[in-house]
């Protein structure tokens, strides 16, 4: 069989396949457990305290601008086009699309106000955010199953905490003897100290949600281009325990955490 | 009592479930169904009437009008993939999704398919909203088939979602069913949900039950329903007991109740 040239972002999730660790079933309880007791100190609120990658951003409680939500929206879905191997789309099919499929949020209602100006500057921005995606990530083999935007949910303290996520891309099985899952997280911003607590947080959602300890959680700039690849393992996974613990013990100002 | 199990999501969680599924009891004869037709007709309604897990668990709030979309066709798109895998081990997630959309693609192209289908949504979007169909197809289709993989015994992807028809009630009950698993002469049904279980999520596991119960020629419930939400990482059950099986018809009855309710309240 022909091998295919792969990217540096796809070899750096894949590795060395030899080299890979057996896979973790038992971790997730421990960490659960751990989360559990942190999350009940946490006064109960209503609605429940909802958290999710942002909430790890230092930034977290300023709303970001609605060409920037929309220009890392439009990456993902860039990305997602990737993974399945369809052709390369002009921002506007892109913009389209998503629209198309979101229905009558707030976010898409204010995409339609946006005007000629602040559109094409949009278009502009995802245009080249898009090539360097394109030019990093290359095409994904489908052999590696490949999953786009997996969501997850995960429920504390009997609901009163609710953990959210969303993965741009997840390759691997989950079945096999080694580790073999990893996950990636595209961003549009420069890469920095947050993106390594969110790669730490996508692990540890991934681990709760089936159980399974992912093997590698990388985090890619597509403004810079840079690319960090965390390794998967039971430090990691306490450490990604503690910084949302740090998250939890901080009063919430409003509803979202 | 009812038999509302919630399981933690684990690589060998459905093998458990399926191992453990005690046999079903008896049928559903004419005395049932002919009882659960006549609690249906004495709600009355001048429209059809239509009654699934979804609207038990919206507590008999009606869906606004159904459109396709990404999300909505990834069932569909992602079931047919899963037929395709099931059939042929070759074959990859994403190569099984794109012949099952240029199936429905050729399907449309035919000009005899409604205009309504996912066949023809499909043929009417452009590339980047179709690629993005397939993506949530590949998604659900892996997930899915991995969900499956765990599994030692033989399972098939069910060519259609069962329905039962209560004509004298002008009520249709629909339900859905993702993957059937043959536990000797019994049977364990699988669905595969989005986000998270709501509040009344076993109310809609056990209406499923039901639907799939009446749907079956001799009446045999299912000997266990199990329902999958790989997002939140949680399994429930419910077991194909008549306990069961009467507390989904109430929930049935008691959401037509609601809609009639509510129907004469906003004229």
């Amino acid at each position: 069989m022909p091998s295919v040239a792969l990217s540096p972002v796809l070899e750096a999730l894949r590795g060395n396949p030899d080299e890979r660790p057996a896979v973790d079933l038992c971790a997730a309880a421990g960490l659960r457990a751990r989360l559990e007791s942190a999350a009940r100190a946490v006064a109960r609120t209503t609605p429940p305290r909802r958290v999710s990658a942002t909430s790890l951003r230092a930034r977290a409680l300023t709303s970001a601008p609605v060409g920037a939500t929309l220009r890392g929206l439009l990456v993902a879905s860039a990305l997602r086009l990737l993974a399945v191997g369809a052709r390369p789309q002009p921002p506007g099919a892109l913009l389209a699309a998503w629209r198309a499929s979101e229905g009558d949020t707030p976010l898409a209602l204010a995409s339609d106000q946006l005007d000629a100006d602040e559109r094409a500057r949009l278009e502009s921005d995802v245009a080249a955010h898009v090539a360097t995606l394109r030019a990093r990530v290359g095409s994904v083999p489908a052999a590696w199953a490949p999953r786009t935007a997996v969501r997850a949910h995960q429920r504390l303290a009997g609901g009163d905490v609710v953990l959210s996520d969303v993965v741009d891309l997840m390759v691997g099985t989950t079945l096999g003897p080694s580790a073999a899952v990893s996950l990636l997280d595209v961003t549009t911003a420069p890469l920095g100290e947050d993106d390594e607590r969110v790669a730490r947080y996508h692990a540890l959602v991934q681990t709760l949600r089936t159980a399974t300890v992912p093997l590698r959680s990388a985090v890619l700039s597509t403004a810079t281009g840079e690319l960090w690849c965390l390794e998967v393992d039971a430090a990691t996974l306490e450490h990604a325990v503690d910084d949302l613990i740090a998250v939890l013990e901080v009063p919430t100002l409003g509803r979202a955490a | 009592m009812t038999t509302l199990g919630h399981h933690r999501y684990s690589r060998h969680v459905l093998e458990r479930l399926v191992e453990s599924a005690p046999a079903p009891e008896g049928p559903l004869g004419a005395p049932e169904r002919d009882a659960l037709g006549a609690r249906l007709a004495a709600v009355p309604t001048l429209e059809k009437r239509r009654v699934d897990a979804w609207l038990i668990e919206r507590r008999a709030i009606a869906s606004s009008a159904f459109a396709w979309s990404p999300a909505r066709a990834r069932r569909a798109l992602g079931r047919g993939a899963l037929r395709r895998l099931a059939a042929d081990a070759r074959l990859t997630p994403l190569a099984a999704v794109t012949e099952e959309v240029l199936d429905h693609l050729a399907r449309a192209a035919t000009g005899f398919v409604g205009s309504g289908t996912l066949a023809a949504y499909l043929a009417a979007v452009d590339d980047a909203t179709r690629a993005l169909c397939a993506a949530e197809a590949v998604t659900w289709a892996t997930q899915t088939g991995e969900a499956a993989a765990t599994l030692s015994h033989s399972w098939a992807i069910p060519p259609a979602d069962p329905y039962y028809d209560v004509a004298g009630a002008r009520t249709t009950l629909r339900g859905q069913r993702d993957l059937v698993v043959a536990v000797g002469a019994a049977r364990v049904v699988v669905r595969v949900r989005a986000g998270a279980p709501g509040p009344r999520a076993g109310a809609g596991l056990r209406v499923d039950l039901l639907v799939d119960a009446l749907a079956d020629t001799a009446g045999t419930p299912a000997a266990r329903l199990v329902g999958l939400w790989p997002e939140a990482g949680v399994a429930l059950s419910v077991d194909g007991t008549l306990e069961d099986l009467r507390a989904g018809a109430r929930a049935v009855v008691r959401a037509a109740v609601v809609s009639r309710r509510r129907s004469l309240q906003s004229a």
